[in-house]
């Protein structure tokens, strides 16, 4: 049934592209053969096959390939499905959760999957000499959920407090298998388990595949778990692929190229605005299969410092961290024309941080900034105090849509009267002067939220998080509003009614709106391709848009030539 | 000649230790380090911390160092950390597959370049001389990106040959050697272009220099058959300049090229030096480096033989 | 000699260009038109489809796909182009709408040609700067090795072979960590240069390291030291000008390799701010597959690289072998 959700939406998704060939996309999925193989690019390097010390896309890629969860949030409908955990439920006070777990399940070495194993997950994730990087996405309101084993195959999940998306929380939370890595976790070794040198062999998991080999900087090599529980409606074990190949491919263009002369099957990441018509041209050759996966979830900001203090000494403190400056920038910048040129037409205006792709918590009552740049011009004015404004922009070089989005706010603005110095620089130095707090004036940047569902994303909306991009780790709220939307978020958080949840969000966004701490422009349309011959695909929004359920992933026809 | 080898030798440890360290020191002084390259901007205070804590971050720099040098006089050279392996398991891997790549493409443009060199340098004028010429400004005036991507794009375009990576699979057509032949052609031939092209230039120059002196004069005065003059005695002694840069581009091949490996996707030491870089993987930089500085001290130590070899008069 | 003219006369043209750039080129190094990104040339035509005969003019580009950057050209219009007029040696009549783009639009909407020529300022003058320093450090590290011997030779090798292994890359990015956040063209130019020169230097330290040791032993070298020649001047009169063929040689290719090299350094925050245009970053910005299937006159820069270095090689090819001995 679920898998027949995601379906209709994939091809709801694929009738949305233009011109598209008539191509075996129209094979129903339960049609899709068992077998074949699946060749997909990737550009970098699992840094480790253990997730729980690495949020790299691809060491993310091994544990969607090799590891199951409790549950699944089916990346394209957004709703949560049972996976490892059959049903659950709450208990009155919205505290308990109470999951009964599949029986029958082996882990792919064969030994037996139980409640223990699901305690020892959330015991390394918590693990304070593993420092693990799943410990921070495990939180509700910044504290930690406790886990009991109430016998073989029911767990109990306690929450510190009532706690809004509830299970959802748990498809952060990879299964590893306790008899494996139990040792590793007692000797407080367990951050080094799993690293890349580790035989293939001994890396069990409940996932879809098993890795079978890895080449260092060339390639891995996943087969069929036989052990994998799912089965497809018409009663096929999943997955539904023998074998799929992640070459290493670090150029994109590069990857492009392989992609469109038919040696992989697809990219693990979306490609870039530029790359749409060589892809189309080989959609309309029938080579490839291009899908427009409609506005990403994500857009890229520009914020200030806004940490109090930071421009004490500097004669600008008295116009550069006011709301009206946000304001006006944002008032000054074409839309329209930024999302024209940086994503070459396909994207869209937004004016906050929910694009209207996250269908279930974008509102279009949260107020719009309109394009004035009069208005901007005279806003700016009054509060320069006849200065002349100028301030510098750092942006992260290499990344197409960042240079590009902050040389159009840089010729805005000049209309404007605001002087912009646009200073690009390495990832790594970028990030050391935003952490540090002090070594910057304002930062054009993506910050990529990890949910939909604002609960999940509580770094960026309280003030106390460390994705709070213009002031980060408060101790306590600089401001009224960061503390008002505090509150709100608290109750948004706490609440299980999914409408009060809503109206609180839209009041949070309202508050947002109004003082801008971090400023919007236009968020990009997501395009996908993969070859013709891959079906079952649900593509989603965020990576890996065709492979974040590779179990029903499935290739039309014999199993592909070698080249 | 035995003093003079166990010089060069104590030279080579010199050069092998300073570098590193110098690189150690570099990666500090740049801003950022692993913890900000692997958690992102967004990334938790503590965690951040605790990461530090466990590669050895948050100590003084002075005390890593005294550290590290203690651990690489036993031949340890540290444990890179976006790899989370030994910087002595890494390098030896990589560089193998560099090496491969690196002989290659030095084949090539030593065949290639050094006899068009001499047939451009001792012939004035003509169409070949002016078309080698032409051919080879060409080349010597592409960025190296553009090279490898303009060949890539052609193997994908013509189908010809595979697009990327090192190949070695046992189940391609005509077996595993074949295999990584076919994948090889596109970077090598990216790296032999412009290599062949400076060979050939500075060749040209040295022959057509070497031509216009009294000795070759004196012999083609004495009636020796001009082939004979520039392919036997003027070529000896026009090889001075390209054999004195030979060890430099052997040192510089074997420690891989960022561009040719990223595009054409070769897990080359190139690649690893340049993730490594960009992860402010302080100890695999180091390592890189020293990989680097034992290749660049070989060469110059084949090239100053190679010298005196070609032209006596310039050994001790 | 035809060579060596052709080749002054390539080396003069780019110097030309770069320096007639305000009035040569069309547009300023930053105007862009939003509705030409990476918009084909406007070639100039003199005769209209009909067979009429025209002063030069240019049939506009309309847009045709804008997420595939296809554009039509609109044969209805005929846009004549205006000769020296406002401080410009040629533009279109119709600026905002059909602008004259003799070498098509980049990415950004701004004319390649215009970019090209501002472009050739900046990365000429570093170039050519950066290898006079290379020359000069080169010459003396290589000249003083060869002639020494011994320990100095070793030492001021070794050095060089340091400079060749230690990575520029880091280099640079600890650089730009101290230096101020906004950088002033003109220290980005003194910075590079400096690091160019550096970097490049050990390259020719090397061939003149070994040119100098052979000629020391030459009868002439041992007949002018012999007469009481000083060892200044035995170098700089006798042994250096052995290496001069060399060394013309080897500045041929690392100008090429200092105008890419710009790029490289931009990447790490060490490069010109924007817009200032300079070949090494236009090429690569061009680095990409749709340079080669769609635009490829975004690869124009290239060509201009190419003109000048045939120019340099032919001015040094061709020049005779002087006899210095």
């Amino acid at each position: 049934m679920l898998l027949a959700a995601g379906v209709a939406i994939g091809a709801a998704v694929m009738i949305g592209v233009r011109r598209m060939p008539p191509a075996p996309a129209a094979t129903p999925a339960t049609l899709a053969g068992r077998g074949g193989d699946l060749v997909v690019s990737m550009r970098t390097e699992p840094a480790s096959f253990n997730r729980l010390t690495r949020r790299d896309a691809s060491t993310e890629l091994v544990s969607i390939l090799t590891q199951a969860k409790l549950v699944r949030v089916n990346r394209a409908s957004q709703a949560v499905e049972p996976w490892l955990a059959t049903s659950w439920t709450r208990s009155a006070d919205g505290l308990h959760y109470t999951l009964a777990l599949r029986p029958d399940v082996a882990f792919s070495d064969g030994q037996p999957f139980t409640a223990d194993d699901v305690v020892f997950s959330f015991a390394a994730a918590y693990d304070d000499r593993t420092s693990s990087v799943l410990a921070d996405s495990l939180q509700a309101n910044g504290r930690k959920l406790t886990v009991a084993a109430l016998d073989a195959h029911t767990v109990v999940v306690t929450f510190p407090e009532p706690f809004g998306p509830g299970v959802r929380i748990l498809d952060n939370l990879p299964i590893f298998p306790r008899h494996k890595l139990q040792a590793a976790l007692a000797a407080g070794t367990l951050a080094r388990a799993w690293d890349l040198k580790t035989p293939p062999a001994e890396i069990a998991g409940l996932g879809p595949f098993v890795l079978s080999e890895y080449l260092p900087g060339q390639r891995l090599v996943f087969v069929r778990n036989p052990k994998y529980f799912l089965r497809d409606d018409r009663g096929t074990p999943l997955p539904y692929l023998d074998r799929i190949t992640v070459e290493i491919i670090p150029d994109q263009n590069a990857e492009m190229l392989a992609l469109e002369a038919g040696q992989t099957d697809m990219t693990t990441d979306a490609m870039r605005p530029e790359d749409y018509a060589p892809l189309h041209r080989a959609a309309d050759a029938g080579r490839v299969r291009l899908l427009d996966l409609g506005v990403s979830y994500d857009a890229d900001s520009l914020w200030f410092n806004l940490k109090p203090g930071a421009f004490a000494q500097d004669p600008r403190a008295s116009w550069i961290q006011r709301d009206e400056l946000r304001r006006a920038i944002s008032m000054a910048v074409d839309r329209k024309r930024f999302a024209d040129t940086v994503f070459l037409g396909a994207g869209v205006p937004v004016f906050g941080p929910e694009t209207p792709a996250n269908r279930e918590w974008f509102s279009a009552d949260v107020p719009q900034t309109p394009y004035d740049p009069a208005g901007a011009r005279a806003l700016v004015a009054s509060i320069a105090g006849g200065q002349s404004p100028r301030f510098t922009l750092l942006t992260q070089k290499g990344r197409t849509s960042l240079e590009r989005g902050s040389a159009i706010i840089r010729d805005e603005l000049q209309k404007i009267g605001v002087v912009v110095d646009v200073v690009p620089l390495d990832g790594n130095a970028l990030i050391q002067r935003f952490v540090s707090g002090a070594g910057y004036d304002a930062i054009y940047f993506r910050a990529a939220a990890t949910d939909t569902d604002p609960a999940l994303t509580p770094d960026f909306w309280f003030s106390f998080g460390s994705a709070h991009m213009w002031n980060i780790a408060e101790k306590t709220p600089a401001t009224q509003w960061e503390r008002e939307i505090d509150t709100l978020m608290a109750k948004q958080i706490a609440s299980s009614d999914l409408q009060e949840r809503k109206r609180l969000f839209v009041e949070v966004q309202r508050i947002f709106a109004e003082h801008q701490p971090a400023v919007y422009f236009a968020a990009p349309r997501v395009f996908v391709a993969s070859s013709s011959r891959v079906v079952n695909n649900a593509p989603a929004l965020i990576r890996p848009q065709l492979l974040w359920a590779p179990d029903r992933v499935a290739v039309a026809g014999a199993a592909r030539p070698t080249h | 000649m035995l003093s003079y080898l166990a010089r060069r030798l104590i030279f080579a440890v010199f050069l092998v230790f300073a570098v590193s360290s110098a690189s150690l020191v570099l990666v500090r002084l740049a801003p950022g380090d692993y913890a900000t390259e692997s958690l992102g901007i967004a990334a938790h205070a503590d965690t951040a911390a605790q990461t530090r804590r466990r590669f050895g971050l948050d100590r003084p720099f002075a005390e890593q160092y005294r550290d590290w040098i203690v651990r690489a006089v036993h031949l340890d050279f540290g444990r890179s950390m976006a790899y989370d392996r030994p910087v002595s398991d890494l390098i030896p891997e990589r560089a193998a597959n560099t090496a491969v790549l690196a002989f290659t493409a030095l084949a090539m443009a030593t065949l290639i370049g050094l006899p068009l060199g001499i047939i451009t340098g001792s012939r004035r004028s003509g169409l070949l001389p002016d078309l080698i010429r032409i051919v080879s400004v060409t080349l010597l005036s592409m960025p190296p990106l553009l090279t490898s991507l303009f060949l890539v794009f052609l193997a994908a375009r013509t189908g010809w040959l595979p697009i990327g990576g090192m190949g070695g699979s046992p189940d391609a057509a005509g077996g595993r050697f074949l295999d990584v032949v076919r994948h090889l052609v596109i970077p090598a031939a990216a790296l032999a272009m412009p290599l062949a092209a400076m060979f050939e230039r500075m060749q040209s120059q040295a022959m057509s220099e070497t031509i216009g002196q009294p000795f070759v004069m004196a012999a083609l005065a004495r009636g020796v058959p001009r082939s004979r003059v520039v392919w036997r005695g003027a070529l000896k002694a026009a090889l001075r300049p390209v054999t004195s840069i030979y060890g430099l581009v052997i040192g510089t091949l074997l420690s891989g090229s960022f561009a040719v490996e990223m595009i054409t996707s070769w897990p080359g030491l190139g690649r690893l030096m340049l993730d490594a870089l960009r992860a402010r993987d302080v100890y695999l930089v180091a390592g890189c480096a020293a990989a680097g500085s034992v290749f660049l001290a070989a060469g110059t130590l084949v090239s100053d033989a190679a010298l005196a070899l070609v032209d006596p008069r310039a050994a001790e | 000699m035809i060579g060596q003219r052709l080749g002054i006369a390539l080396v003069v043209l780019s110097c030309a260009a770069a320096g007639g750039a305000p009035i040569l080129a069309p547009h300023g190094v930053n105007d862009h038109f939003d509705a030409l990104l990476n918009a084909p040339p406007t070639l100039p035509h003199v005769q209209d489809d009909g067979g009429g005969w025209h002063a030069p003019f240019i049939y506009p580009w309309r847009l045709a796909d804008q997420l595939e950057q296809r554009y039509e050209q609109d044969r209805s219009v005929r846009v004549p182009l205006l000769w020296l007029r406002g401080g410009r040696f040629v533009a279109s009549a119709d600026e905002q709408q059909s602008p004259l783009l003799l070498l098509g639009a980049d990415s950004f909407g701004r004319d390649v040609f215009s970019r090209l020529l501002f472009g050739a300022r900046t990365s000429l003058s570093l170039s050519l700067v950066a290898a006079f320093g290379a020359m000069i450090i080169g010459c003396a590290i290589g000249g003083i090795a060869g002639y020494a011997g011994g320990l100095t030779d070793d030492l001021l090798m070794r050095a060089s072979d340091f400079v060749i292994v230690l990575p520029a890359m880091y280099v640079a990015l600890a650089l730009r960590s101290v230096l101020p956040l906004v950088l002033e063209p003109r220290t980005v130019f003194v910075l590079l240069a400096a690091i160019f020169a550096i970097v490049g230097a050990p390259f020719i330290a090397r061939g003149v390291r070994a040119i100098v040791r052979t000629e020391r032993r030459l009868d002439y070298a041992v007949a002018a030291a012999s007469l009481g020649a000083g060892h200044l001047r035995l170098l700089g009169r006798h042994l250096l000008p052995a290496g001069r063929g060399f060394v013309a040689v080897e500045i041929t290719m690392l100008i090429p390799a200092f105008i890419v090299a710009e790029a490289t350094l931009s990447y790490v925050g060490l490069g010109f701010p924007e817009p200032i245009a300079s070949w090494g970053t236009m090429l690569h910005d061009a680095s990409n597959i749709r340079a080669f299937a769609d635009f490829p006159w975004l690869l124009s820069p290239a060509a201009a690289m190419f003109a000048l270095v045939l120019g340099l090689n032919l001015v040094v090819q061709d020049r005779r072998p002087e006899r210095w001995h």
